[in-house]
């Protein structure tokens, strides 16, 4: 009898549950359900506040670390001021994915950043900032980067990354090499080698984590396929036409530097952790990454001496070039319930103070004209290379969406060194090119 | 001759403490240790570096995850009790063509990779209004667990003697009422399995909780120590303090509820 | 006689109301989902955008053809019927082994049982910090003999039976349960009719018991065959399916076709594949375990 009560009971409990999702179904249907539990723990604050207390944010991001922390605290304090609820999650390494998921169903968040995909991406899903406050005071650097074909922006643009190669300043003194001289690829094998002999690994690339290996090609490739500007394919690669045999020329630079030992043993199995501490600890020379990875080496080791320098060429005739790109965008869903809410919040995070403690901790050049920010160590590298030319992420770009990952499992393919592998990456890559390439 | 054949078991024993606690102990052992402390897993930290606990707990809002995935537990195991030996009733007692059908489509669904129908799944939850609720997951996870405990409790009805039932008929039972009288009390012994089992699933799920509890405070245990681990770059060890704190509440369940684990597998699995 | 049967129609269709339940909750989580994905899979859709044309039967053209999906098929048998075979082997010789009254004996059981209770996603974070390179807990054994540190996850088809092999130990707890459960099934009278008639020891094991075992050996193959064929967290969290696609499974392959190459389209072809696969595996397999079954009853 006892165990026919309990089943009863349980029965009951399914029946609430379908009830509870009759409720819910008259909620505004942009607006994304919240369980009762939320709702409750955010009672204490809402009572104070009166009606804004009604109003639901959701924000999402890509970012993680020190950047989601300082994010996190401004829209804590704004919150704090409006008496709005913003719901705030940083999903790390799964955010793109379930990005796609959303999109798919068309339901986003009502506030979310863009990883540098503000037009190619995510355009169709944003509300333009034109003509917003903060909008006149968008940094000239960043506004080509996010800005569309019609003229149109997206994104509050909270920092500008510029990056280039980072390296540790005491492994390249101690092996008597000097930066300004590294102004093409072949000066900067010259270079790995003279690390390598010295028993240090040359470069670090941590491959379990996949878009580690990515960050070589966007690195490499713009100096192969655009920098250089009397064989620049940019309009080619814009129109359709993936040159395959410069692809097969830069794979081929990749598998003989892997061969002649210049990156680390464990390339294929190494993380993005493991790279942070070979590049903290001296252990390696180079990575392919932004400054962020200098605010993260510091953490580990916080007398390391690093530094960042432009990459370099293919060619003599070239000059050596930086990327730049979006880093912390932040756009508004165009069907967002809550769109005078969501924009009050844009324009609370472009305040100068707001937008600078961010910026702060990306390690980057804010994105609007107004704000400065104190950037230690990196500024004295940002104002030494500051007349040099910069492009776009190289994927971003000029490839369609969908090649990152492509670039990624040749990449690994190549540092396993397998026979064939150079040239089945460039006809992989052409394929897949042809495959997602939207005219 | 009773001392004989003892002395082999010793370094068998031996053998599988170390193949299965060393897991445990490298765990342990990266947990308590200080990012600074560069010495080899084995050793033992230099000292106990409690703040990986520290900022396991507040920076990776374990306590929370696991309040979360207590309630989703608890909530599809109760749903999968009652479902699951409703269907498998029909199906243990009667052999027709049709049974067997369904019979084989739910082995089959047991099987399914979830991933293959992922997207689709997930615009009939943001339809359904399911996206970030706990009623959404456990339906979710209740229909994926679903056939295990159906495979279960089919097997062991089938064990229990027709008679009961056709008794029960004689005696002018429907079979709702045969099910709720006769049969269901019947279970308590496969039930503790299919809780056990389907309960650890539902407490581990990934794949799901991800898509689905995307709000940071309805996360569950395996959500937020996979963020966690790749949120903390720099901090591998607080990551497997998390991990450690995470993997606590259902060691200690097994290690309090042991008899009853083993007793209701050793009951049920055969039947 | 008639009245009989009309009554027993009458039981039959209400026992089909059991089903209700659980067929709502198949129809709106899987059929429907599943129907759908038969859909998307005859388009080129990238996975998000509102946009995507039909490509008919593309997809499933391309699946013959793709090496990676090769990869992924072979990767999944193995990881499926490599964790199936090492979980009974050894979940059995285990039962066996602490079938016999011995001090200890239940500190074992729970040793053995209790890596089912960890998330097999942080298990495979746990393995990471042994089968690591630099600092991982197996080379520092290595090196202690002497030996050079191995990349152990660098060479596929090695990372592939390391993952197998950690799959099938975390959950042989499983098995040796099961086939525990069997062995106390099995009447002492039996033995010992056996040891009277000296019958030696391995003949019994042969004649006797592995022939009653046989309903604890189906449930263990299938239990372990669907754990195996759906492998997934362990390989995303030790290897992401690299060295590129070389240890894959179908489910990660899946994932990655979807999320990281934006090919929405030929991903539910693949998902729809393994689908399919499956289900014939698993429906030869309990035929096949099946008639056994009844050969010895």
């Amino acid at each position: 009898m006892k165990k026919i009560l309990c089943l009863l009971l349980a029965l009951v409990m399914v029946m609430g549950m379908f009830a509870a999702c009759g409720d819910t179904d008259e909620t505004p249907a942009t607006n994304a359900p919240v369980s009762d539990e939320t709702k409750a723990a955010d009672d204490a604050t809402e009572a104070q506040v009166g009606s804004n207390s009604d109003v639901v944010l959701t924000f999402m991001t890509n970012v993680v670390g020190e950047k989601a922390t300082a994010l996190e605290a401004a829209i804590r304090d704004f919150e704090a001021e409006t008496g709005y609820t913003v719901e705030f999650s940083a999903p790390g390494d799964s955010y793109e994915e379930l990005m796609k998921t959303k999109m798919a169903s068309n339901e986003l968040p009502d506030v979310f950043t863009t990883h540098g995909w503000s037009v190619a991406r995510y355009s169709e899903y944003l509300m333009p900032v034109n003509d917003m406050d903060f909008a006149s005071r968008i940094s000239d650097q960043i506004k080509p980067v996010i800005t569309d074909a019609e003229g149109n922006m997206y994104v509050l643009p909270i920092d500008i990354d510029i990056a280039g190669m980072v390296y540790n300043v005491d492994v390249l003194e101690s092996c008597g090499i000097n930066v300004d001289d590294l102004t093409t690829w072949e000066a900067f094998a010259d270079a790995c080698a003279v690390i390598e002999a010295a028993g240090i690994d040359p470069m670090h690339i941590g491959g379990k984590d996949t878009w580690t290996i990515g960050q070589f090609f966007d690195w490499v490739a713009p100096s192969f396929y655009v920098t250089d500007e009397a064989n620049s394919k940019a309009a080619d690669l814009k129109a359709g036409t993936f040159d395959t045999a410069v692809w097969t020329e830069l794979c081929q630079m990749l598998y003989d530097w892997t061969e002649a030992g210049y990156f680390n043993t464990d390339v294929l199995t190494a993380d993005y952790s493991s790279d942070i501490e070979a590049l903290a600890t001296g252990t390696t020379a180079f990575c392919f990454y932004g400054n962020y990875a200098i605010s993260d080496a510091m953490v580990v080791n916080a007398d390391a001496n690093l530094g960042m320098m432009p990459i370099p060429s293919n060619s003599a005739d070239d000059e050596p070039t930086l990327i730049a790109g979006e880093d912390i965008a932040i756009g508004i869903w165009k069907d967002t319930a809550y769109s005078a809410e969501a924009q009050e919040l844009l324009e609370y995070l472009a305040r100068p103070e707001v937008c600078a403690k961010i910026a702060e901790a990306a390690g980057n050049a804010a994105g609007l004209t107004d704000v400065t920010v104190d950037l230690g160590v990196i500024q004295t590298y940002l104002d030494k290379y500051n007349t040099v030319e910069t492009f776009a992420y190289f994927d971003r770009e000029y490839l369609p969406s969908g090649m990152w990952d492509v670039m990624c499992s040749t990449g690994a393919e190549i540092l396993a060194l397998n026979s064939g592998s150079v040239e089945d990456a460039a006809s992989v890559m052409e394929q897949s090119f042809m495959d997602k390439y939207v005219g | 001759m009773k001392k004989k054949t003892q002395w082999w078991r010793l370094p068998i024993a031996i053998l599988i403490c170390v193949v299965f606690l060393s897991p445990l102990y490298i765990l342990v052992s990266v947990a308590f240790r200080s990012p600074a402390d560069l010495s080899s897993y084995w050793s033992l930290p230099s000292e106990f570096h409690i703040e990986n606990f520290v900022s396991a707990i507040s920076e990776g809002k374990i306590l929370k995850s696991i309040a979360n995935s207590a309630i989703i537990t608890v909530g599809s195991v109760l749903i999968l009790v009652v479902a699951g030996s409703l269907a498998a009733y029909p199906l243990a007692r009667k052999k027709t063509r049709f049974n067997a059908g369904v019979n084989s489509f739910i082995l089959g669904i047991m099987m399914v990779p979830p991933l293959s129908i992922l997207v689709s799944l997930y615009s009939v939850l943001v339809d359904l209004k399911g996206i970030n609720s706990y009623w959404g997951l456990i339906l979710t996870l209740v229909t994926f667990e679903l056939p295990l405990a159906i495979f279960l409790y089919t097997n062991f009805i089938k064990s229990l003697p027709k008679a009961l039932d056709e008794a029960a008929a004689i005696d002018g039972c429907g079979p709702i009422r045969t099910f709720f009288q006769i049969i269901l009390p019947q279970l308590m012994p496969v039930t503790a399995s299919v809780v056990i089992l389907t309960g650890v699933h539902c407490w581990n799920d990934y794949q799901f909780s991800l898509y689905i509890m995307q709000n940071s405070n309805l996360r569950t245990v395996p959500l937020a120590i996979a963020s966690y681990f790749s949120q903390t770059t720099s901090n591998v060890n607080a990551a497997a303090a998390a991990a450690l704190l995470a993997i606590l509440p259902p060691v200690l369940a097994f290690l309090f509820l042991q008899k009853y684990f083993i007793k209701g597998m050793v009951d049920s699995a055969i039947k | 006689m008639k009245k009989n049967s009309l009554q027993n129609r009458l039981r039959q269709s209400q026992m089909n109301l059991f089903y209700i339940p659980a067929l709502v909750l198949f129809s709106v989580f899987v059929i429907y989902p599943f129907i759908k994905g038969i859909f998307i899979s005859t388009t080129n859709w990238n996975g998000y955008s509102q946009n995507y044309k039909s490509v008919g039967i593309k997809n499933y053209l391309r699946l013959f053809t793709d090496k990676n999906v090769r990869t992924a098929l072979i990767n999944t048998l193995i990881y499926g019927f490599g964790s199936t075979l090492i979980q009974n082997a050894l979940g059995l010789a285990l039962a066996l082994f602490l079938n016999e009254k011995f001090r200890g004996r239940s500190v074992l059981r729970a040793i053995i049982y209790m890596p089912v209770m960890i998330a097999p996603l942080i298990m495979g974070y746990i393995m990471y910090f042994l089968f690591s390179y630099n600092r991982g807990a197996l080379n520092d054994i290595v090196m202690l003999f002497g030996g050079e540190a191995v990349d152990w996850m660098a060479n596929g088809p090695r990372a592939v039976m390391l993952m197998t092999l950690v799959n099938a130990l975390q959950f042989v707890g499983i098995s040796m349960v099961i086939y525990l459960a069997g062995l106390q099934n099995i009447p002492a009278m039996y033995y010992e009719a056996a040891a009277l008639d000296g019958v030696k020891p391995f003949a019994q094991f042969r004649y006797i018991t592995l022939p009653l075992l046989h309903p604890a050996v189906t449930s263990a193959v299938t239990v372990n065959l669907i754990g195996g064929l759906k492998l997934y967290d362990i390989i995303s969290a030790l290897t992401s399916g690299g060295p590129g696609y070389a240890s894959h499974s179908l489910s990660t392959l899946v994932h990655r076709t979807y999320f990281g190459a934006e090919n929405a389209g030929y991903a539910s072809a693949i998902g729809l594949f393994t689908f399919l696969l499956i289900m014939v595996i698993s429906s030869i397999v309990t035929r096949i375990l099946a008639a056994k079954e009844v050969e010895v009853s």
